[in-house]
Protein backbone atom coordinates (compact mmCIF):
# COMPACT_ATOMS: atom_id res chain seq x y z
CA UNK A 1 0.00 0.00 0.00
CA UNK A 2 2.78 2.40 1.05
CA UNK A 3 4.81 1.53 -1.95
CA UNK A 4 2.70 3.07 -4.40
CA UNK A 5 2.01 6.20 -2.41
CA UNK A 6 5.31 6.77 -1.36
CA UNK A 7 6.18 6.89 -5.09
CA UNK A 8 2.99 8.98 -6.58
CA UNK A 9 4.40 12.20 -6.43
CA UNK A 10 7.31 11.91 -8.26
CA UNK A 11 6.51 13.08 -11.90
CA UNK A 12 4.92 16.86 -11.11
CA UNK A 13 7.70 17.33 -8.33
CA UNK A 14 10.67 17.68 -11.34
CA UNK A 15 10.80 21.45 -12.06
CA UNK A 16 11.99 22.61 -15.52
CA UNK A 17 15.26 23.40 -15.19
CA UNK A 18 15.13 26.90 -16.77
CA UNK A 19 13.13 29.49 -18.64
CA UNK A 20 12.42 27.47 -21.81
CA UNK A 21 11.40 29.54 -24.49
CA UNK A 22 7.52 29.74 -24.54
CA UNK A 23 7.23 27.42 -27.65
CA UNK A 24 8.17 24.84 -25.46
CA UNK A 25 6.11 25.59 -23.14
CA UNK A 26 2.97 26.32 -24.86
CA UNK A 27 3.70 22.48 -26.73
CA UNK A 28 4.10 20.72 -23.87
CA UNK A 29 0.65 21.96 -22.08
CA UNK A 30 -0.78 21.44 -25.58
CA UNK A 31 0.43 17.84 -24.85
CA UNK A 32 -1.01 17.00 -21.69
CA UNK A 33 -4.29 18.65 -22.81
CA UNK A 34 -5.31 18.11 -26.01
CA UNK A 35 -6.96 14.05 -24.88
CA UNK A 36 -9.29 15.90 -21.96
CA UNK A 37 -10.47 18.50 -25.10
CA UNK A 38 -11.10 15.60 -27.45
CA UNK A 39 -12.47 13.52 -24.46
CA UNK A 40 -15.05 16.34 -23.41
CA UNK A 41 -15.67 17.10 -27.21
CA UNK A 42 -16.69 13.83 -28.30
CA UNK A 43 -18.78 13.34 -25.11
CA UNK A 44 -20.61 16.81 -26.31
CA UNK A 45 -20.98 15.88 -29.96
CA UNK A 46 -22.21 12.09 -29.19
CA UNK A 47 -24.70 12.99 -26.35
CA UNK A 48 -25.98 16.20 -28.20
CA UNK A 49 -28.53 14.58 -30.02
CA UNK A 50 -29.10 11.78 -27.40
CA UNK A 51 -32.68 10.01 -27.22
CA UNK A 52 -31.87 7.86 -24.75
CA UNK A 53 -33.25 9.31 -21.58
CA UNK A 54 -30.95 8.41 -19.18
CA UNK A 55 -28.25 9.75 -20.96
CA UNK A 56 -28.68 13.48 -21.22
CA UNK A 57 -26.63 16.01 -23.61
CA UNK A 58 -23.34 17.14 -21.71
CA UNK A 59 -25.28 20.72 -22.87
CA UNK A 60 -27.67 19.97 -20.42
CA UNK A 61 -25.94 18.44 -17.89
CA UNK A 62 -23.34 21.37 -17.75
CA UNK A 63 -26.64 24.13 -17.82
CA UNK A 64 -28.63 22.15 -14.56
CA UNK A 65 -24.77 21.93 -13.22
CA UNK A 66 -24.43 25.67 -13.49
CA UNK A 67 -28.18 26.59 -12.59
CA UNK A 68 -27.52 24.85 -8.86
CA UNK A 69 -24.71 26.28 -8.56
CA UNK A 70 -26.17 29.52 -9.08
CA UNK A 71 -28.97 29.07 -6.82
CA UNK A 72 -26.62 27.57 -3.83
CA UNK A 73 -28.50 23.84 -4.11
CA UNK A 74 -25.35 21.95 -4.41
CA UNK A 75 -23.38 24.75 -2.56
CA UNK A 76 -24.81 24.28 0.37
CA UNK A 77 -24.57 20.11 -0.14
CA UNK A 78 -20.88 20.69 -0.64
CA UNK A 79 -20.34 22.71 2.49
CA UNK A 80 -21.90 20.04 4.50
CA UNK A 81 -20.31 17.48 3.04
CA UNK A 82 -16.91 19.14 2.81
CA UNK A 83 -17.60 20.22 7.01
CA UNK A 84 -18.13 16.15 7.87
CA UNK A 85 -14.87 15.32 5.12
CA UNK A 86 -12.17 17.29 6.78
CA UNK A 87 -13.66 17.28 10.83
CA UNK A 88 -13.68 13.45 9.96
CA UNK A 89 -10.16 13.68 8.51
CA UNK A 90 -8.85 15.87 11.71
CA UNK A 91 -10.32 13.21 14.03
CA UNK A 92 -8.42 10.39 11.75
CA UNK A 93 -4.78 12.54 11.40
CA UNK A 94 -5.27 13.28 15.56
CA UNK A 95 -5.98 9.48 16.61
CA UNK A 96 -3.49 7.94 13.62
CA UNK A 97 -0.44 9.66 13.95
CA UNK A 98 -0.89 9.97 17.71
CA UNK A 99 -0.90 6.20 18.11
CA UNK A 100 1.40 5.61 15.46
CA UNK A 101 3.75 7.09 17.55
CA UNK A 102 3.10 5.20 20.41
CA UNK A 103 2.96 1.81 18.70
CA UNK A 104 5.88 2.76 16.63
CA UNK A 105 8.18 3.57 19.45
CA UNK A 106 6.62 0.74 22.02
CA UNK A 107 7.64 -2.56 19.96
CA UNK A 108 5.80 -4.72 22.52
CA UNK A 109 2.99 -3.37 22.05
CA UNK A 110 2.59 -2.85 18.33
CA UNK A 111 3.81 -6.53 17.95
CA UNK A 112 0.52 -7.73 20.34
CA UNK A 113 -1.62 -5.29 18.65
CA UNK A 114 -0.56 -6.11 15.57
CA UNK A 115 -3.09 -8.12 14.14
CA UNK A 116 -6.09 -6.57 16.15
CA UNK A 117 -5.16 -3.57 14.13
CA UNK A 118 -4.21 -5.13 10.14
CA UNK A 119 -8.18 -6.43 10.83
CA UNK A 120 -9.78 -3.28 11.52
CA UNK A 121 -7.57 -1.98 8.31
CA UNK A 122 -9.26 -4.96 6.52
CA UNK A 123 -12.66 -4.10 7.44
CA UNK A 124 -14.57 -3.01 4.59
CA UNK A 125 -15.21 1.23 5.27
CA UNK A 126 -18.61 1.45 3.33
CA UNK A 127 -20.08 -1.70 5.58
CA UNK A 128 -19.73 0.98 8.50
CA UNK A 129 -21.90 2.96 7.24
CA UNK A 130 -25.24 1.36 7.88
CA UNK A 131 -23.83 0.60 11.28
CA UNK A 132 -22.95 3.56 12.28
CA UNK A 133 -25.06 5.54 11.22
CA UNK A 134 -27.84 3.04 12.70
CA UNK A 135 -27.07 2.85 15.90
CA UNK A 136 -26.22 6.85 16.36
CA UNK A 137 -28.31 8.39 14.01
CA UNK A 138 -28.60 10.52 11.02
CA UNK A 139 -26.92 13.45 12.34
CA UNK A 140 -23.62 15.00 11.54
CA UNK A 141 -21.72 13.32 13.96
CA UNK A 142 -22.15 9.64 13.03
CA UNK A 143 -20.94 10.64 9.86
CA UNK A 144 -17.66 12.31 10.47
CA UNK A 145 -17.17 9.07 13.27
CA UNK A 146 -17.55 7.11 9.95
CA UNK A 147 -15.39 8.99 8.11
CA UNK A 148 -12.53 9.04 11.21
CA UNK A 149 -12.83 5.50 11.46
CA UNK A 150 -11.95 4.63 7.97
CA UNK A 151 -9.65 7.19 7.51
CA UNK A 152 -7.65 6.36 10.73
CA UNK A 153 -6.37 3.09 10.08
CA UNK A 154 -4.23 3.97 7.05
CA UNK A 155 -2.69 7.24 8.61
CA UNK A 156 -2.00 5.04 11.86
CA UNK A 157 0.12 2.34 9.72
CA UNK A 158 2.13 4.36 7.82
CA UNK A 159 2.77 6.42 10.97
CA UNK A 160 4.03 3.38 12.66
CA UNK A 161 5.84 2.68 9.65
CA UNK A 162 7.72 6.35 9.61
CA UNK A 163 8.47 6.01 12.82
CA UNK A 164 10.05 2.51 12.27
CA UNK A 165 12.01 3.95 9.73
CA UNK A 166 13.80 6.63 11.87
CA UNK A 167 17.58 6.38 11.78
CA UNK A 168 19.10 4.74 14.65
CA UNK A 169 21.96 7.02 14.99
CA UNK A 170 19.74 10.00 15.41
CA UNK A 171 17.59 7.63 18.09
CA UNK A 172 20.97 7.37 19.94
CA UNK A 173 21.62 11.08 19.30
CA UNK A 174 18.21 11.87 20.87
CA UNK A 175 19.14 9.42 24.25
CA UNK A 176 22.67 10.21 24.42
CA UNK A 177 21.53 13.99 25.16
CA UNK A 178 18.43 13.31 27.05
CA UNK A 179 16.08 14.97 25.04
CA UNK A 180 12.91 15.09 27.35
CA UNK A 181 10.42 13.11 26.05
CA UNK A 182 7.82 15.25 24.44
CA UNK A 183 11.05 17.02 22.93
CA UNK A 184 12.27 14.12 20.92
CA UNK A 185 8.40 13.33 19.89
CA UNK A 186 7.98 16.61 18.64
CA UNK A 187 11.66 17.59 17.21
CA UNK A 188 12.78 14.16 16.34
CA UNK A 189 10.64 11.77 15.70
CA UNK A 190 7.10 13.56 13.89
CA UNK A 191 9.68 15.35 11.55
CA UNK A 192 11.52 12.23 10.61
CA UNK A 193 7.94 10.37 10.13
CA UNK A 194 6.41 13.27 8.45
CA UNK A 195 6.84 11.85 4.60
CA UNK A 196 5.14 8.68 5.63
CA UNK A 197 2.66 10.09 7.79
CA UNK A 198 1.90 12.45 4.41
CA UNK A 199 1.42 9.39 2.44
CA UNK A 200 -1.20 8.25 4.60
CA UNK A 201 -3.03 11.09 4.24
CA UNK A 202 -3.28 10.50 0.88
CA UNK A 203 -4.34 6.96 0.92
CA UNK A 204 -6.93 8.03 3.24
CA UNK A 205 -8.14 11.08 1.70
CA UNK A 206 -10.49 9.18 -1.34
CA UNK A 207 -11.52 6.98 1.25
CA UNK A 208 -12.65 9.71 3.05
CA UNK A 209 -14.45 11.19 0.21
CA UNK A 210 -15.64 7.71 -0.77
CA UNK A 211 -17.41 6.59 3.12
CA UNK A 212 -18.82 10.64 2.80
CA UNK A 213 -20.53 10.02 -0.62
CA UNK A 214 -21.50 6.65 0.63
CA UNK A 215 -23.07 7.90 3.96
CA UNK A 216 -24.98 10.82 2.65
CA UNK A 217 -26.62 8.17 0.05
CA UNK A 218 -27.39 5.48 2.51
CA UNK A 219 -29.48 8.05 5.24
CA UNK A 220 -29.54 11.91 4.85
CA UNK A 221 -30.88 15.07 3.68
CA UNK A 222 -28.46 16.92 2.43
CA UNK A 223 -24.74 17.20 1.31
CA UNK A 224 -23.41 16.06 -2.15
CA UNK A 225 -24.50 12.74 -1.74
CA UNK A 226 -28.30 13.06 -0.89
CA UNK A 227 -27.92 15.77 -3.62
CA UNK A 228 -26.84 12.68 -6.48
CA UNK A 229 -29.34 10.41 -5.10
CA UNK A 230 -32.21 12.11 -4.28
CA UNK A 231 -31.91 13.31 -8.38
CA UNK A 232 -31.76 10.25 -9.22
CA UNK A 233 -34.80 9.10 -7.38
CA UNK A 234 -37.21 11.82 -8.98
CA UNK A 235 -35.95 11.01 -12.05
CA UNK A 236 -33.67 14.41 -12.54
CA UNK A 237 -31.18 12.82 -14.97
CA UNK A 238 -29.21 15.70 -15.68
CA UNK A 239 -29.14 16.82 -12.09
CA UNK A 240 -27.66 13.09 -11.09
CA UNK A 241 -24.93 13.53 -13.65
CA UNK A 242 -23.90 16.86 -12.50
CA UNK A 243 -23.96 15.91 -8.74
CA UNK A 244 -21.47 12.87 -9.80
CA UNK A 245 -19.15 14.85 -12.11
CA UNK A 246 -18.68 17.07 -9.73
CA UNK A 247 -17.94 15.11 -7.14
CA UNK A 248 -15.01 13.87 -8.89
CA UNK A 249 -14.27 17.69 -9.83
CA UNK A 250 -14.06 18.00 -6.11
CA UNK A 251 -12.00 14.92 -5.10
CA UNK A 252 -9.50 15.51 -8.13
CA UNK A 253 -9.37 19.20 -6.92
CA UNK A 254 -8.43 17.81 -3.37
CA UNK A 255 -5.82 15.82 -4.05
CA UNK A 256 -4.20 18.53 -5.82
CA UNK A 257 -4.42 20.55 -3.25
CA UNK A 258 -3.07 17.78 -1.08
CA UNK A 259 -0.39 17.59 -3.43
CA UNK A 260 0.30 20.81 -2.94
CA UNK A 261 0.36 21.31 0.50
CA UNK A 262 2.22 18.41 0.97
CA UNK A 263 5.21 19.49 -1.17
CA UNK A 264 5.34 22.29 1.44
CA UNK A 265 5.24 20.82 3.94
CA UNK A 266 7.91 18.23 2.84
CA UNK A 267 10.40 21.12 0.73
CA UNK A 268 12.82 20.55 3.75
CA UNK A 269 12.71 16.80 3.10
CA UNK A 270 12.84 17.55 -1.12
CA UNK A 271 15.59 19.62 -0.68
CA UNK A 272 17.37 17.16 1.30
CA UNK A 273 17.67 14.92 -1.01
CA UNK A 274 16.55 12.25 1.06
CA UNK A 275 14.25 10.09 -0.96
CA UNK B 1 16.00 -2.92 16.59
CA UNK B 2 15.24 -6.12 16.35
CA UNK B 3 14.83 -7.33 20.26
CA UNK B 4 12.99 -10.92 19.63
CA UNK B 5 13.29 -12.41 23.31
CA UNK B 6 9.69 -12.83 23.63
CA UNK B 7 8.51 -16.33 22.66
CA UNK B 8 5.67 -16.91 20.39
CA UNK B 9 3.76 -18.84 22.52
CA UNK B 10 3.79 -15.64 25.03
CA UNK B 11 3.36 -12.98 22.53
CA UNK B 12 -0.15 -15.51 21.31
CA UNK B 13 -1.20 -15.37 25.01
CA UNK B 14 -0.28 -11.66 24.92
CA UNK B 15 -1.95 -11.05 21.81
CA UNK B 16 -5.29 -13.62 23.12
CA UNK B 17 -4.83 -11.10 26.39
CA UNK B 18 -5.43 -7.53 24.00
CA UNK B 19 -8.65 -9.01 22.52
CA UNK B 20 -10.17 -10.41 25.62
CA UNK B 21 -9.02 -6.61 27.16
CA UNK B 22 -11.02 -4.59 23.82
CA UNK B 23 -13.95 -7.09 24.30
CA UNK B 24 -13.66 -6.04 28.34
CA UNK B 25 -13.77 -2.34 27.15
CA UNK B 26 -16.50 -3.40 25.01
CA UNK B 27 -18.54 -4.90 27.35
CA UNK B 28 -18.59 -1.97 29.89
CA UNK B 29 -19.32 0.87 27.91
CA UNK B 30 -22.50 -1.56 26.70
CA UNK B 31 -22.94 -2.25 30.74
CA UNK B 32 -22.67 2.04 31.38
CA UNK B 33 -25.56 2.44 29.44
CA UNK B 34 -23.74 5.86 27.72
CA UNK B 35 -24.40 4.18 24.47
CA UNK B 36 -27.29 3.42 22.56
CA UNK B 37 -29.10 0.48 23.85
CA UNK B 38 -29.28 -1.42 20.61
CA UNK B 39 -25.57 -2.22 20.51
CA UNK B 40 -25.26 -5.56 21.10
CA UNK B 41 -23.13 -7.08 24.11
CA UNK B 42 -19.87 -9.87 23.79
CA UNK B 43 -22.00 -12.55 24.18
CA UNK B 44 -24.38 -11.43 21.78
CA UNK B 45 -22.10 -11.12 18.77
CA UNK B 46 -20.46 -14.12 19.35
CA UNK B 47 -23.50 -16.09 19.64
CA UNK B 48 -24.84 -14.08 16.56
CA UNK B 49 -20.68 -15.05 15.16
CA UNK B 50 -21.91 -18.66 15.49
CA UNK B 51 -25.39 -18.64 13.90
CA UNK B 52 -23.78 -16.68 10.69
CA UNK B 53 -21.61 -18.73 9.88
CA UNK B 54 -24.25 -21.93 9.63
CA UNK B 55 -26.62 -19.90 7.89
CA UNK B 56 -26.71 -20.66 4.19
CA UNK B 57 -28.05 -17.06 3.75
CA UNK B 58 -24.42 -15.67 4.42
CA UNK B 59 -22.81 -17.79 2.34
CA UNK B 60 -25.20 -17.09 -0.74
CA UNK B 61 -24.71 -13.54 0.09
CA UNK B 62 -20.71 -14.12 0.39
CA UNK B 63 -20.03 -16.13 -2.32
CA UNK B 64 -22.30 -13.05 -4.49
CA UNK B 65 -20.02 -10.34 -3.04
CA UNK B 66 -16.97 -12.49 -3.78
CA UNK B 67 -17.79 -12.93 -7.89
CA UNK B 68 -18.31 -9.61 -8.26
CA UNK B 69 -15.69 -8.25 -6.64
CA UNK B 70 -13.69 -10.89 -8.47
CA UNK B 71 -15.26 -10.55 -11.67
CA UNK B 72 -14.58 -6.92 -11.57
CA UNK B 73 -11.12 -7.00 -10.48
CA UNK B 74 -9.62 -9.17 -13.00
CA UNK B 75 -11.40 -7.30 -15.74
CA UNK B 76 -9.72 -4.16 -14.27
CA UNK B 77 -6.58 -5.93 -13.84
CA UNK B 78 -6.27 -6.99 -17.55
CA UNK B 79 -7.26 -3.92 -18.94
CA UNK B 80 -5.42 -1.67 -16.63
CA UNK B 81 -2.23 -3.91 -17.45
CA UNK B 82 -2.97 -3.57 -21.30
CA UNK B 83 -3.47 0.04 -21.37
CA UNK B 84 -0.84 0.77 -18.53
CA UNK B 85 2.11 -0.95 -20.64
CA UNK B 86 0.92 0.61 -23.63
CA UNK B 87 0.62 4.08 -21.94
CA UNK B 88 3.81 3.87 -20.07
CA UNK B 89 6.03 2.85 -23.01
CA UNK B 90 5.26 5.81 -25.50
CA UNK B 91 6.06 8.83 -24.15
CA UNK B 92 3.64 10.95 -26.11
CA UNK B 93 0.52 9.22 -24.97
CA UNK B 94 2.06 9.11 -21.37
CA UNK B 95 1.88 13.41 -21.51
CA UNK B 96 -1.26 13.01 -23.17
CA UNK B 97 -3.10 11.25 -20.56
CA UNK B 98 -1.63 12.31 -17.57
CA UNK B 99 -4.44 14.82 -16.06
CA UNK B 100 -7.02 12.36 -17.59
CA UNK B 101 -5.83 9.78 -15.09
CA UNK B 102 -5.40 11.51 -12.54
CA UNK B 103 -8.86 12.92 -12.70
CA UNK B 104 -9.86 9.35 -13.09
CA UNK B 105 -7.99 7.81 -10.57
CA UNK B 106 -8.81 10.39 -7.57
CA UNK B 107 -12.72 10.22 -8.95
CA UNK B 108 -15.19 8.32 -6.07
CA UNK B 109 -16.40 6.04 -8.57
CA UNK B 110 -19.39 5.19 -5.62
CA UNK B 111 -20.40 8.81 -6.28
CA UNK B 112 -21.13 7.71 -10.21
CA UNK B 113 -23.04 4.92 -8.70
CA UNK B 114 -27.00 6.25 -9.74
CA UNK B 115 -25.38 7.11 -12.85
CA UNK B 116 -24.59 3.74 -13.63
CA UNK B 117 -27.64 2.34 -11.96
CA UNK B 118 -29.49 4.49 -14.44
CA UNK B 119 -27.99 2.76 -17.22
CA UNK B 120 -27.41 -0.52 -16.12
CA UNK B 121 -30.69 -1.33 -13.37
CA UNK B 122 -29.61 -2.40 -9.83
CA UNK B 123 -28.18 -5.67 -10.44
CA UNK B 124 -24.83 -7.34 -10.21
CA UNK B 125 -23.18 -6.12 -13.78
CA UNK B 126 -23.83 -2.84 -12.46
CA UNK B 127 -22.31 -3.94 -9.23
CA UNK B 128 -19.08 -5.55 -11.43
CA UNK B 129 -19.06 -2.69 -13.44
CA UNK B 130 -18.44 -0.29 -10.82
CA UNK B 131 -15.83 -2.42 -9.05
CA UNK B 132 -14.39 -2.80 -12.40
CA UNK B 133 -14.06 1.00 -12.69
CA UNK B 134 -12.76 1.58 -9.44
CA UNK B 135 -10.07 -1.21 -9.49
CA UNK B 136 -8.75 0.07 -13.12
CA UNK B 137 -6.62 3.19 -11.78
CA UNK B 138 -4.04 1.54 -9.16
CA UNK B 139 -3.50 -1.04 -11.95
CA UNK B 140 -3.17 1.49 -14.47
CA UNK B 141 -0.96 3.76 -12.66
CA UNK B 142 1.01 1.14 -11.42
CA UNK B 143 1.57 0.14 -14.58
CA UNK B 144 2.56 3.40 -16.11
CA UNK B 145 5.25 3.68 -13.51
CA UNK B 146 6.39 0.37 -14.50
CA UNK B 147 6.20 0.46 -17.86
CA UNK B 148 8.34 4.16 -17.75
CA UNK B 149 10.97 2.50 -15.88
CA UNK B 150 12.71 1.02 -19.01
CA UNK B 151 16.28 0.77 -18.93
CA UNK B 152 17.41 2.28 -21.78
CA UNK B 153 20.14 -0.37 -22.47
CA UNK B 154 17.30 -3.15 -23.06
CA UNK B 155 15.30 -0.66 -24.97
CA UNK B 156 18.05 0.01 -27.34
CA UNK B 157 18.68 -3.89 -27.46
CA UNK B 158 14.96 -4.45 -28.43
CA UNK B 159 15.37 -2.09 -30.84
CA UNK B 160 18.72 -3.43 -32.82
CA UNK B 161 17.39 -6.86 -32.60
CA UNK B 162 13.89 -5.45 -34.15
CA UNK B 163 12.14 -7.73 -31.80
CA UNK B 164 8.19 -8.36 -32.94
CA UNK B 165 5.52 -5.35 -30.64
CA UNK B 166 4.07 -8.35 -29.21
CA UNK B 167 7.15 -10.22 -28.24
CA UNK B 168 8.60 -7.14 -26.86
CA UNK B 169 5.01 -6.29 -25.10
CA UNK B 170 5.10 -10.34 -23.54
CA UNK B 171 8.58 -10.83 -22.84
CA UNK B 172 9.93 -7.35 -22.14
CA UNK B 173 8.33 -4.51 -20.84
CA UNK B 174 5.75 -7.25 -18.69
CA UNK B 175 8.30 -9.20 -16.85
CA UNK B 176 10.38 -5.51 -16.29
CA UNK B 177 6.85 -4.11 -15.38
CA UNK B 178 5.85 -6.92 -12.92
CA UNK B 179 6.61 -5.86 -9.14
CA UNK B 180 4.62 -2.33 -10.20
CA UNK B 181 1.47 -4.55 -11.65
CA UNK B 182 1.74 -6.79 -8.91
CA UNK B 183 1.37 -4.06 -6.14
CA UNK B 184 -1.46 -2.12 -8.28
CA UNK B 185 -2.93 -5.57 -8.00
CA UNK B 186 -2.61 -6.15 -4.99
CA UNK B 187 -4.06 -2.96 -4.22
CA UNK B 188 -6.65 -2.72 -5.94
CA UNK B 189 -7.79 -6.28 -4.81
CA UNK B 190 -8.61 -4.90 -1.56
CA UNK B 191 -10.61 -2.25 -3.31
CA UNK B 192 -12.57 -4.69 -5.36
CA UNK B 193 -14.00 -6.14 -1.71
CA UNK B 194 -14.32 -2.28 -0.62
CA UNK B 195 -16.51 -1.19 -3.60
CA UNK B 196 -18.97 -4.64 -3.80
CA UNK B 197 -19.44 -4.17 -0.15
CA UNK B 198 -20.13 -0.32 -0.45
CA UNK B 199 -22.59 -0.87 -3.81
CA UNK B 200 -23.95 -3.56 -1.97
CA UNK B 201 -24.66 -0.88 1.22
CA UNK B 202 -26.23 1.79 -1.01
CA UNK B 203 -28.14 -0.23 -4.06
CA UNK B 204 -30.24 -3.28 -3.88
CA UNK B 205 -27.41 -5.54 -5.49
CA UNK B 206 -27.35 -8.64 -2.82
CA UNK B 207 -24.38 -9.34 -0.86
CA UNK B 208 -23.21 -8.99 2.39
CA UNK B 209 -23.58 -5.45 2.12
CA UNK B 210 -26.76 -5.44 1.66
CA UNK B 211 -27.15 -8.10 4.36
CA UNK B 212 -25.42 -5.77 6.85
CA UNK B 213 -28.46 -3.17 6.05
CA UNK B 214 -31.09 -5.33 6.04
CA UNK B 215 -29.93 -7.07 9.57
CA UNK B 216 -29.58 -3.29 10.60
CA UNK B 217 -33.35 -2.45 9.40
CA UNK B 218 -34.80 -5.62 11.15
CA UNK B 219 -33.26 -4.75 14.45
CA UNK B 220 -30.48 -7.46 14.76
CA UNK B 221 -27.64 -5.92 15.40
CA UNK B 222 -26.14 -8.59 16.53
CA UNK B 223 -25.88 -10.74 13.40
CA UNK B 224 -24.68 -7.15 11.59
CA UNK B 225 -22.01 -7.13 13.99
CA UNK B 226 -21.40 -10.54 12.65
CA UNK B 227 -21.89 -9.58 9.22
CA UNK B 228 -19.45 -7.06 9.56
CA UNK B 229 -16.91 -9.29 11.19
CA UNK B 230 -16.74 -11.62 8.20
CA UNK B 231 -16.75 -8.64 6.09
CA UNK B 232 -12.93 -7.85 7.64
CA UNK B 233 -11.88 -11.23 8.00
CA UNK B 234 -12.42 -11.63 4.47
CA UNK B 235 -10.89 -8.47 3.51
CA UNK B 236 -8.18 -9.69 5.66
CA UNK B 237 -7.59 -12.93 4.24
CA UNK B 238 -7.60 -11.22 0.69
CA UNK B 239 -4.95 -9.14 2.15
CA UNK B 240 -2.69 -11.56 3.28
CA UNK B 241 -2.87 -13.90 0.62
CA UNK B 242 -1.70 -11.48 -1.98
CA UNK B 243 1.12 -10.42 -0.13
CA UNK B 244 2.12 -13.88 0.07
CA UNK B 245 1.53 -14.44 -3.91
CA UNK B 246 3.18 -10.97 -4.75
CA UNK B 247 6.41 -12.68 -2.14
CA UNK B 248 6.31 -15.59 -4.32
CA UNK B 249 5.83 -14.49 -7.45
CA UNK B 250 8.68 -11.80 -7.31
CA UNK B 251 11.33 -13.77 -5.55
CA UNK B 252 13.82 -13.24 -8.42
CA UNK B 253 12.77 -9.82 -7.81
CA UNK B 254 14.19 -9.72 -4.55
CA UNK B 255 17.03 -11.64 -4.88
CA UNK B 256 18.14 -9.07 -7.45
CA UNK B 257 18.09 -6.42 -4.93
CA UNK B 258 19.89 -8.03 -2.48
Amino acid sequence: MTNSTLKAPAPAAVQPPARKPSNGSGKKLLTSTWLIVVVVAIWWFASANSTNFFIPSLQEILESLVRDLGNGVILGGALYSLTNLFVGLAIAAVLGIGGGLLFGELHWLRRIFDPIIHFFRSVPQAALVPMIIGVFGMGQGPKMGTIAFACMWPILLNTIDGVLGVEPTIRKFSKVYRIPRMLHFRRVVLPAALPQIMAGVRVALPIGITVMVVSEMFASIEGLGFFILNSSATFKVPETWAGALLVGVIGYLISILFVFVEKRVLRWYHASGAQ
Amino acid sequence: MKESTISPGLLTVQRVVAIGVLFGIWQLIIASGTMPSMLPGVTQIFAGIGETIVSPLFWEALGKTLLAALTGWVLASVIGVILGLTIGSVRFLDRSSNILIDFGRSFPVLALMPVVIMLLGSNSIMEIVVVGLSCLWPVLVQTIYGARRQESAVADTVAVFRIPVMLRFRRVLLPSAMPFIATGVRISASIAILVAVGVEVISQAPGIGRQITLMQQAQRWDMAFAYLFFAGLVGWGIAALLQLGENRLLKWKRQNDD
